[in-house]
């Protein structure tokens, strides 16, 4: 990356934007930025992107027949059907 | 003793819950025992306390933290997090990452899906517990940095730092995959 603004408060600034930790003014600035900085822009999709997939792949399973079974003997509960 | 009523009630909200608590304890151990133990502790506590609940937060809400916390208890118990004092500088090391070069605009079609799974899941159990806990209330479960910084009893700077760590460290594991990595780059402090 650059020397320019790549210091870790810009990084700071630049991962805020994925959350809603930033203010509208900030992420214009860094909108503005990115538009003339190919580094940066790579950065920023190539995290966002890494926690897109996350968020996507990671998907609930359900809890596995003996492990409920434990679960509900250790708790001394009967499982109901639907 | 439960009444027998009390005790459907629970045993529905028990079927219920569990899926989400074991989910989101899978998510934070990266280990399925370790996950259920976590769903029965959780639950002992539910019943035991269950009397007491107020109803000011959501059920949902309080396994939510419940199960965070027990979570948090077992990696303590076993050393995993806070086994260094130093990480909470959220200074204490500068920011690490590869410079990236072609990333692809959809990654997950540059390799077959088993692989793609496979390196996600590398990835993830190669996070610190200290990262990964951040990452999957923060990014993955959608807690707000002030929440996770609440329950984890961390400042709030050290959340958003270890987020970013998290997040370059995954993007990085990637990036390797997808042989896209230009070179290794330091940010100053």
């Amino acid at each position: 990356m650059p020397d320019h603004k790549h210091n870790k408060k810009f990084l700071e600034r630049l991962h805020a934007q994925f959350g809603q930790d930033i203010d509208a003014e900030i992420l214009v600035e860094i909108a503005k930025h990115m538009e003339d900085c190919p580094d940066c822009k790579i950065y920023v999709d190539s995290v966002k992107q890494t926690v897109k997939i996350y968020r996507t792949t990671e998907k609930e399973k359900s809890v596995p027949e003996d492990v409920s079974k434990r679960l509900f003997k250790t708790l001394k509960l009967k499982r109901y059907s639907p | 003793m439960a009444k027998a009523g009390e005790k459907w009630a629970i045993a529905e909200i028990v079927s219920r819950e569990s899926g989400r608590v074991y989910n989101l304890a899978l998510k934070l151990l990266q280990n399925k025992e370790d996950a259920e133990d976590v769903l029965q502790e959780t639950f002992l506590i539910f019943i035991n306390k269950v009397q007491s609940f107020r109803g000011e937060s959501s059920l949902s809400t309080w396994l939510f933290r419940v199960t965070t916390n027990v979570a948090l208890n077992k990696m303590r118990a076993k050393e995993l997090i806070d086994k260094d004092i130093s990480i909470h500088d959220p200074d204490f090391e500068s920011l690490k990452g590869y410079e990236i070069r072609n990333w692809p605009i959809h990654p997950e079609d540059e390799m077959d899906e088993k692989a793609f799974q496979d390196c996600l899941k590398v990835a993830m159990n190669a996070l610190s517990e200290d990262y990964r806990i951040v990452f999957v209330l923060r990014d993955l479960e959608g807690m707000s940095t002030k929440e996770t910084s609440s329950l984890l009893k961390i400042s709030e700077s050290n959340v958003k730092v270890r987020l970013m760590r998290a997040r370059l460290l995954l993007r990085d594991q990637l990036a390797i995959k997808l042989k896209c990595v230009e070179k290794r780059y330091n940010a100053r402090s």
